[in-house]
């Protein structure tokens, strides 16, 4: 893990992908996401491995997140009532915010090349 | 601090924080203005107290960006300020202008105020945030003028860098832009649309200028990483700035009596927005994770990095919740837009100036960074404010879509004021959130008074 790795490192692709995902397109990013955790998920070198190992299992902790959460209020909640709509916005906005901010810490780290861990998941690098 | 002229900051920085101090205490008389309506009424009335809050805030934060500049820039350019006695007049001659004008908004009725200090030869009152009599106004063009020869002259005749040529490139924008807040159309329209390129201009667009260059110079300081790399940086993020920022001004052209194509215009520029403020946070992360040295101020890389997270926040994430059209047309104007407000200026800019404050003043004091004990203090100042700005966010957006659900969607639309009884929890929340922010900010002064084992200067 010394030095900086090359901008194309799949540990920079896999943190990159997580937060396109995020952002731009949900899904797509995903897959491809997918495809670089099933190429580099037994890789030798631990940085790789960690940063593409992670990703994934944050990208599907997002999507639970992000789709279960208001799922779950949506269907247990009166719509027509303001308090559901403050639950939903707000949960929705900090959720996000807080995962995409996740994810610039892991970018920043895959770029000087050093570990990352999201909250949870450090056990699966 | 390598230059003695640079010393001319420290009285800068001492009159912004406590503009700083004043413009809390009237953020916390407005905020009990909203639930218990005549609080201090008839003495500071809320338009009084809103506009003395706003004012403050934008007069300190000037403050900041002057010492800051007056502080950078020498060091950059590698050699003495152009003139310092020029600093000091200017300082001098603000402060006692800015000061006139607060005691003129307490004192004085705003009619009054405005028959009093030339109003009728070039009426360029009675506008939200250009409140400013016209004798302000002109002085705050002399004052920006005067330093921008000051500092000009400085980077002519000295190195010129990435960081000191865009500080000095935003800070002419600032100045550039100001002067729309002479033109005071009579036509409405013209006015709002004209209106915005002083305050959009300012805030998205050369002021993040100014919050990169600083930004860039705090972290050069502190990481060591090479200059180069953050100066690529620092391009890449004040390019995207302007590109997103110039056009993403249409998002306040949706509902004004502009053409309806600024409804396009607006929304597809500023869902960008948020993409300098994501590259601050990943730049700032980025070169601390790639530091080469152990700065011991560690309260200043704590303010740097707290910049990033809470810019992109506050104005990348709570500014894109309400700039797509279709969804502003619900949230114009409601308390979503007071919540994007407190935590965009705190995050992008306050934050930005206590950085460079937090950075600087150790040095001026004739050490490279303040005991232990002193920067643990500060840190809790951080932490206390910072947690408060975020907790007045939620409680505002909470309020916002509340008010906004009662007064616009409900099938029996609510009036404003009815609405605002009904958020009123909501704004109690806020309030007791303004009182731990501004714990948080006497502690941050009394960080500066705790003396301890200090870092010896470099």
């Amino acid at each position: 893990m010394s030095g900086v790795p090359a901008r194309a490192s799949p540990a920079v692709q896999a943190e990159a992908l997580y937060l396109i995902n995020l952002l731009l397109v949900p899904g797509l990013a995903f897959l491809l996401l997918l495809l670089l955790f099933r190429r580099h998920r037994n890789s030798t070198d631990p940085l790789v491995r960690g940063h593409v190992r992670q990703t994934v299992a944050a990208s599907l902790l997002a999507g639970l997140l992000l789709a279960g959460g208001p799922a779950l209020m949506v269907l247990t909640g009166d719509l027509s009532r303001p308090g559901v709509w403050i639950g939903l916005v707000l949960y929705f906005v900090c959720c996000h915010g807080t995962l995409v901010l996740l994810g610039v810490f892991g970018l920043a780290r895959a770029l000087a090349g050093k570990p990352a861990a999201y909250p949870l998941l450090e056990r699966y690098a | 601090m390598k230059y003695q002229s640079q010393a001319v900051a420290k009285p800068y920085f001492i009159a912004a924080i406590g503009l700083f101090v004043g413009q809390i205490v009237f953020g916390l008389i407005m905020g009990l203005q909203y639930v218990v309506g005549d609080f201090l009424f008839p003495a500071i009335p809320f338009n009084v107290a809103r506009m003395v809050h706003t004012n403050l805030l934008i007069v300190w934060l000037l403050f900041g960006f002057m010492g800051a500049a007056y502080y950078l820039i020498p060091e950059e350019s590698e050699r003495e300020l152009y003139s310092p006695k020029l600093a000091m007049l200017m300082f001098w001659i603000f402060l006692i202008a800015g000061a006139l004008t607060i005691l003129g908004y307490l004192f004085v009725p705003y009619a009054k105020l405005a028959e009093m200090t030339g109003n009728d030869l070039l009426a360029t009152m009675g506008r939200e945030f250009l409140e400013q009599p016209l004798p302000t106004k002109v002085g705050i063009v002399i004052v920006a003028l005067a330093m921008l020869f000051n500092l000009s002259m400085t980077v002519l005749r000295g190195r010129k860098t990435a960081i000191n040529l865009v500080m000095l490139l935003g800070l002419w924008g600032l100045a550039i832009f100001f002067l729309f807040s002479f033109y005071n159309p009579a036509n409405l329209v013209k006015d709002k649309f004209y209106w915005w390129w002083v305050v959009h201009l300012w805030v998205e667009g050369v002021w993040e200028l100014i919050m990169g260059a600083m930004l860039a110079f705090v972290l050069i300081k502190v990481t060591g990483v090479d200059r180069e790399v953050i100066e690529k940086w620092l391009y890449v993020i004040i390019a995207m700035a302007l590109i997103t920022g110039l056009i993403g001004m249409g998002h306040h052209y949706y509902w004004i009596g502009t053409p309806s194509y600024w409804q396009w215009w607006g929304s597809v520029f500023s869902a960008l927005e948020p993409i300098p403020f994501f590259m601050m946070t990943l730049f700032a992360f980025n070169m601390v994770n790639r530091r080469r040295r152990e700065h011991p101020n560690k309260a200043a890389v704590l303010w740097a990095l707290g910049t990033g997270v809470m810019a992109f926040l506050g104005a990348g994430v709570w500014g894109f919740l309400h700039t797509l059209a279709p969804v502003n047309f619900y949230t114009h104007g409601s308390q979503i837009t007071a919540a994007h407000g407190h935590m965009a200026f705190y995050g992008a800019y306050v934050m930005v100036v206590i950085t460079m404050i937090s950075y600087t003043m150790p040095l001026m004091r004739g050490r490279a960074a303040n005991s232990k004990t002193a920067q643990v203090v500060e840190m809790w100042s951080f932490w206390l404010m910072t947690v408060a700005m975020v907790f007045i966010t939620l409680f505002l957006t909470a309020a916002g879509v509340l008010q906004i659900w009662l007064q616009r969607i409900a099938a029996e639309p609510m009036g404003f004021m009815a609405a605002q009884d009904q958020v009123a929890l909501f704004y109690w929340m806020r309030e007791i959130s303004g009182l731990v922010f501004f714990v948080g900010l006497v502690l941050y002064i009394t960080s500066f008074f705790i003396k301890g084992k200090e870092a010896p200067a470099g």
